[in-house]
């Protein structure tokens, strides 16, 4: 009963918060539009510096076969599935006109085709097996985008070489996509990671939360009441949830909104979602546990933020660590982040369409960690705060 | 004869090497208005914080109506009020809500927190600000909700920590008046450095410095313990204080010199006031202001703790 007061409480402050309200609903909403404008919707086109020196061959009915234009062409023509480009080629006369757009990361690489690219083309579909060519490429390869940029340019060259000379591959590849991770654009791969920000951000402000309580002495004051601090931070932690729950939504109505489609059932990523946020708001008050000022909390409260941020995959994949093994699922140190189980359930529920019954790891580790948190944060917060009473 | 409401039995807090609060042991009455007076750094909000039970005493015991508190009974601790020195509000929260909020906490019913809240929102003159949020409230409005805001349960035992402090002579008054309303249907403890407000609101008055209890009687015997009858001021105008106290020595006993001034303490002293002056002036003691006033209980204040500036 108690919990709910304080819960009643908190809402109202924090409607009447509306900056810092308004900042937490709009977060992730706001990079899920962001993410929207960046790859205008669909996915991020890779541009390649093509180098063309082919001299071509006249041909004997006066016309003139360029293979490199050919080439060119070709590797401007490689779409995404929904028709979108993938590629795009940028001229360039010489390497030394690359090398400017490679380093202002205009070309992710370039491709050089040499002036004798034609001649042996034509020589190898005359069944001359004794010349050769040689294709250069190159680039940044400290940037991100060079090997999918330089890997998609080759493929395609090499393609064209095959079905120009007749030559047959001596091993086929044939992809299988995921899931309908096939016919996903970057934006919608990108809206999971962006959902766990608008949690990741509850950090700050349950931490701010409870250590205002701290900072202007209220909690003396609670004190003297018979309130326990199960009471309170339930109640904190019940309103906050409120909000997280309510940005997650939001979120995802923006996604939606801006073309996501979810491949699984919506409701259980939110049921994951709010989960996650249970976890996050019980990492916020072991920070304000450790804290007594709400500028204190909003300071320590940035490295577990960051840890969740770059150690629990939702930027990037984290390297395989396996500290131990249960029922044979290895547990590694970013399994006690909670975004880390919160990412992998989103993308298996909204890219690849799992169900419930598919994500039940992640759920019971989110949940593990959620009461773990909170009762760790509840027993810190009366060591820390309450121990003399 | 009052019941003894709350007693500390040989209370003591260190906080490392420092000795907070050293073997201390009162007994507050029923319906008393306790003053617990002492310099920056004496003990006082130690003392307090350990009276209303947020704070464990290292040895001894402090019970209320005989139920020792310090085992964390919150059903023991809600018999207390704290109106702490600082404002302690949710400033998003309006008066009326921040009433019904720590009302509801202490497990009384909605409607008669209701009540209660408004009534103390009257007595504070703070019924036109019942919705406000507590932030838009003047520094005063907001020192009278946090005062509201200790008696929404009714305690048994209020304990006000420098209530005038930050107040307006408007405010002050009313406070004044309000706790003095209280007074015999309540339990009071009060903090102050205001002599004047301890001395005109207080049945009996401890004073307490470096943890340890140093007096503790009525403010009228303590000024007793300093002197008897009034006081007389004299500045003085050149250094001459030793032979001044040599010239007063025959018509008056008890006479003290600092800072260019003399104190002299005596019955009737009005009287003796132009053998006083002659006596300076035969001294080669040439005088300023005279003043004269009645024994305080600053100069007990003084008496006791000293001189010496606190932190």
């Amino acid at each position: 009963m108690r919990m709910l007061i304080v819960f009643r409480k908190t809402m109202r402050e924090i409607l009447r918060d509306k900056w810092m309200l308004g900042l937490t609903l709009a977060f992730a909403p706001f990079f899920v539009f962001l993410y929207w404008l960046w790859f205008q919707g669909g996915s991020t086109v890779y541009p390649v510096a093509v180098i063309n020196q082919d001299q071509g061959v006249t041909l004997p009915d006066g016309s003139v076969y360029n293979a490199g234009e050919q080439v060119s062409a070709a590797i401007q023509a490689v779409t995404y599935s929904d028709g979108r480009p993938l590629l795009k080629v940028i001229e360039a006369p010489d390497q030394a006109a690359a090398e400017p757009l490679l380093r202002d990361r205009k070309a992710t690489a370039f491709l050089q085709i040499p002036p004798d690219f034609s001649q042996t083309i034509l020589a190898l579909q005359s069944g001359d097996r004794s010349v050769t060519t040689t294709l250069t490429f190159g680039g940044d390869l400290s940037n991100t985008y060079y090997m999918i940029g330089a890997n998609l340019a080759l493929t395609t060259a090499d393609a064209y070489v095959q079905q120009a000379t007749g030559q047959k591959p001596l091993v086929n590849y044939v992809e299988r996509p995921l899931g309908a991770s096939a016919t996903r654009s970057e934006f919608e791969t990108y809206v999971p990671g962006t959902l766990i920000f608008s949690i990741i951000m509850l950090i700050f402000l349950a931490a701010m939360t409870v250590a205002r309580e701290i900072e202007t002495g209220a909690l003396r004051r609670l004190q003297l009441t018979p309130m326990t601090s199960f009471d309170l931070l339930g109640g904190i932690t019940l309103a906050l949830l409120l909000v997280g729950a309510l940005a997650s939504m939001l979120s995802f109505l923006v996604a939606l909104a801006l073309g996501f489609h979810s491949q699984g059932p919506v409701w259980i990523a939110v049921v994951v979602s709010v989960i996650a946020s249970l976890s996050v708001i019980g990492l916020g008050l072991v920070v304000a546990s450790l804290t007594r000022s709400v500028s204190q909390a909003f300071v320590v409260a940035n490295f577990p933020m960051a840890l969740m941020m770059f150690f629990s995959g939702v930027i990037f994949p984290m390297p395989a660590m396996t500290l131990f093994t249960i029922g044979g699922r290895s547990i590694s140190p970013y399994d006690i982040l909670p975004p880390t189980h919160a990412v992998v359930a989103l993308n298996k529920i909204l890219t690849l369409g799992a169900g419930l019954n598919d994500v039940a790891y992640e759920l019971t580790a989110l949940v593990s960690l959620s009461v773990l948190y909170f009762l760790f944060g509840v027993w810190l917060f009366r060591r820390m705060h309450l121990r003399s009473a | 004869m009052t019941s003894i409401v709350l007693q500390t039995q040989g209370i003591t807090k260190r906080y490392g090497p420092l000795t907070a609060v050293k073997d201390l042991s009162l007994a507050v009455h029923e319906g008393e208005v306790f003053g617990l007076l002492g310099p920056n750094g004496a003990g006082k909000t130690t003392s307090i914080n350990m009276l209303c039970g947020l704070l464990r005493p290292d040895a001894g015991q402090v019970s209320i109506r005989g139920k020792v508190i310090t085992n964390g009974d919150a059903g023991v601790r809600s018999r207390v009020g704290v109106c702490p020195q600082e404002i302690v509000l949710w400033k998003t929260l309006t008066c009326v809500e921040q009433m019904q909020f720590l009302g509801e906490l202490y497990g009384l019913k909605a409607a008669y927190v209701r009540q209660r809240s408004e009534r103390l929102l009257r007595d504070l003159d703070l019924e036109e600000k019942r919705n406000a949020l507590a932030r838009t409230l003047s520094g005063g409005m907001q020192r009278r909700l946090n005062l509201a805001m200790a008696l929404v349960h009714d305690p048994e035992i209020l304990v006000l920590d420098e209530p005038e402090a930050g107040l307006d002579p408007q405010s002050r008054v009313l406070v004044r008046e309000y706790v003095k309303s209280l007074a015999r249907r309540k339990t009071i403890i009060l903090t102050t450095h205001n002599m004047d407000e301890a001395d005109r609101m207080a049945d009996r008055i401890a004073i307490l410095d470096h943890g340890q209890l140093l007096a503790l009687d009525t403010p009228e015997a303590l000024k007793r313990t300093v002197g008897e009858g009034d006081v007389l001021e004299i500045e003085l105008q050149n250094d001459a204080s030793e032979q001044a106290r040599a010239a007063l020595a025959p018509i008056v006993r008890d006479v003290s010199a600092a800072n260019r001034a003399l104190l002299i303490r005596a019955r009737g002293v009005v009287d003796l006031l132009p053998a006083i002056l002659a006596a300076l002036s035969t001294a080669g003691a040439r005088t300023g202001e005279v003043r004269l006033r009645a024994n305080s209980l600053e100069d007990v204040f003084i008496a006791f703790t000293g001189r010496r500036l606190r932190e």
